[in-house]
């Protein structure tokens, strides 16, 4: 599998952290734990909540992991687009022969299957008659009209070779029609904006649970958004696909003050749903840096003891 | 019109077991009590102890009168069942056909608090101190494992455990957080929350 060059652009969009490129989507989530939530719709589709498509939205949490970790960096897509105004012309003309060339490349592909096919129900139907033919030589005494199953013959060839192919018997060398080829991706038209520091933004700001969420992350769980369970994250201990999640996690900071029936309403809502409830924040206080404030983090479980 | 006269009402037991303490105005250690008489008749745990930690906590709140202390002391006892099987333990014992009734009992502390009580992770770090053995109790086998069949297997069974404990493959240091349903409207519930320190995976009940 390819994987994308490094470091990925994230699209900031009106404080969205967003993804564009499927490689860059699997990528993530197979090598760096990254779910994020899929959220593009179909415009005729908008209500539909399930089957979403990208763009991938990450989590302010999920975008600093990555910026942290030098695998991604923040891109200014509003600026990022007003730089597609300079593309120079003779660029855009490279590319659109490029795109064109790969048009032809697959249209030949498609001809060459095509005919292929074609090559083979042929060898078939040759085949059918000589069979049918050394089997109407030894009936022919019976004086059997061979008109019938020259009639069947023509119809398998209906049925194995679609209309162009067995109509149209133009070269492959001069297709009629070239195929338009649209690109998934728009970074090779356009500079890499990850390679202008112009684009590039800091590093996402992120909530006081980003230790918590750094150290899990660190552990190789997979953190997805809690909202659904009550909580903060929702931590698998692999794929989402894979494996049931096994904790709802919240973030406190060291010396806030947590009453006791949030934790009696955590431990009862992660047993009801097979989880566990986790507790945990960093020990150092929010000025210190994050990255020493994610090394000091500390965790406690807790479960309903059943009795 | 005269008031009616009420039959006045005998204190409950837990009232007396109280007040017979001279805790009746003290609530952390009427607290105390309670989860202990809970322990005692609800769950039927054996051997019950209470072990002071003012101590710990007085460097926490500050420094107030050991009297106001909002929490002072653990409870500890040994349960007539497991309370905590880690799942991986239990798939150990499954595998091995050790049975839960054939092992020692375990001594596990207990927290007792009351609702209304605040706290931090500050506080629960310094519960995880040296007062939290929840080692199996005398289940630390040094000498090579001796004994036939069952014997053979429960000895290797609380060696594994052992080590494990050591690495946090079957869960860390465990205590369980009580909970006294009080104030206006409590009746009196005591409910019970185990506490590991670290990411332990949930058990699949």
């Amino acid at each position: 599998m390819d994987n994308p060059t490094l470091p990925i652009p994230i699209s900031h969009i009106s404080g969205r952290y967003l993804l564009f490129s499927i490689e860059a989507v699997t990528y993530l989530r197979r090598e760096h734990n990254i779910c994020g939530v899929l959220t593009g719709t179909l415009p005729q589709a908008s209500q539909q909540n399930v089957f979403l498509g990208l763009p991938l939205q990450l989590m302010p949490e999920e975008a600093r992991v990555l910026v942290d970790k030098g695998i991604a960096c923040i891109i200014d897509e509003a600026k990022a687009q007003t730089s597609m105004i300079s593309l120079m012309e003779e660029d855009r003309r490279r590319y659109k022969r490029e795109l064109e060339a790969q048009g032809h490349h697959v249209t030949r592909l498609l001809a060459d299957r095509k005919n292929k096919r074609k090559e083979e129900a042929l060898k078939k139907i040759a085949e059918n008659k000589a069979k049918k033919s050394a089997k109407a030589d030894a009936e022919s005494e019976a004086a059997a009209s061979s008109a019938i199953p020259a009639e069947e013959e023509s119809a398998i060839v209906d049925v194995f070779a679609d209309d162009s192919a067995s109509r149209s018997s133009t070269p492959t060398s001069a297709p009629q029609e070239i195929l338009g080829v649209t690109p998934p991706t728009s970074y090779p038209p356009l500079p890499n904006p990850t390679t202008s520091s112009d684009l590039v933004l800091s590093k996402p700001e992120v909530p006081l649970s980003y230790p918590l969420f750094a150290h899990l992350h660190s552990r190789g769980y997979f953190l997805s958004p809690g909202l659904r369970f009550g909580c903060q994250y929702v931590a698998y201990p692999g794929d989402p696909l894979r494996f049931h999640s096994h904790f709802l996690v919240v973030s406190a900071e060291y010396d806030q003050q947590i009453d006791l029936m949030d934790i009696v309403n955590g431990g009862r809502l992660g047993t009801g749903v097979k989880k566990g409830f986790l507790l945990g924040g960093p020990q150092k206080s929010r000025e210190e840096a994050e990255i020493e404030r994610t090394e000091s983090v500390v965790t406690y479980s807790i479960e309903w003891a059943g009795m | 019109m005269s008031q009616p006269e009420w039959p006045s009402q005998a204190p409950s037991a837990l009232s007396k077991l109280i007040h017979d303490a001279g805790a009746s105005g003290n609530q952390p250690t009427a607290t105390t009590i309670q989860v202990l008489h809970n322990l005692q008749h609800q769950h039927l745990w054996t051997s019950l102890q209470i072990h002071d930690i003012s101590d710990k906590f007085k460097q926490y709140y500050g420094d107030v009168p050991t009297g106001e202390l909002p929490i002072r002391s653990l409870i500890s006892g040994l349960p007539p069942h497991r309370v905590y099987t880690h799942p991986d333990e239990q798939l150990y014992m499954l595998q091995n056909g050790i049975r839960e009734d054939e092992l020692r009992p375990e001594r596990l502390f207990v927290l007792p608090t009351s609702q209304g009580i605040t706290f931090s992770l500050r506080l629960y770090s310094m519960l995880w101190g040296d007062n939290l053995e929840t080692v199996v109790e005398d289940g630390v086998i040094t000498g090579p494992v001796v004994g036939e069949g069952k014997e053979k297997k429960l000895d290797e069974y609380y060696k594994k455990k052992v080590e494990c404990l050591a690495s946090k493959e079957w869960g860390s240091k465990r205590i369980l957080l009580a909970m006294v349903n009080r104030g206006p409207g409590g009746d009196g519930t005591v409910v019970y929350y185990v506490i590991q320190e670290g990411e332990v995976k949930p058990r699949q009940n």
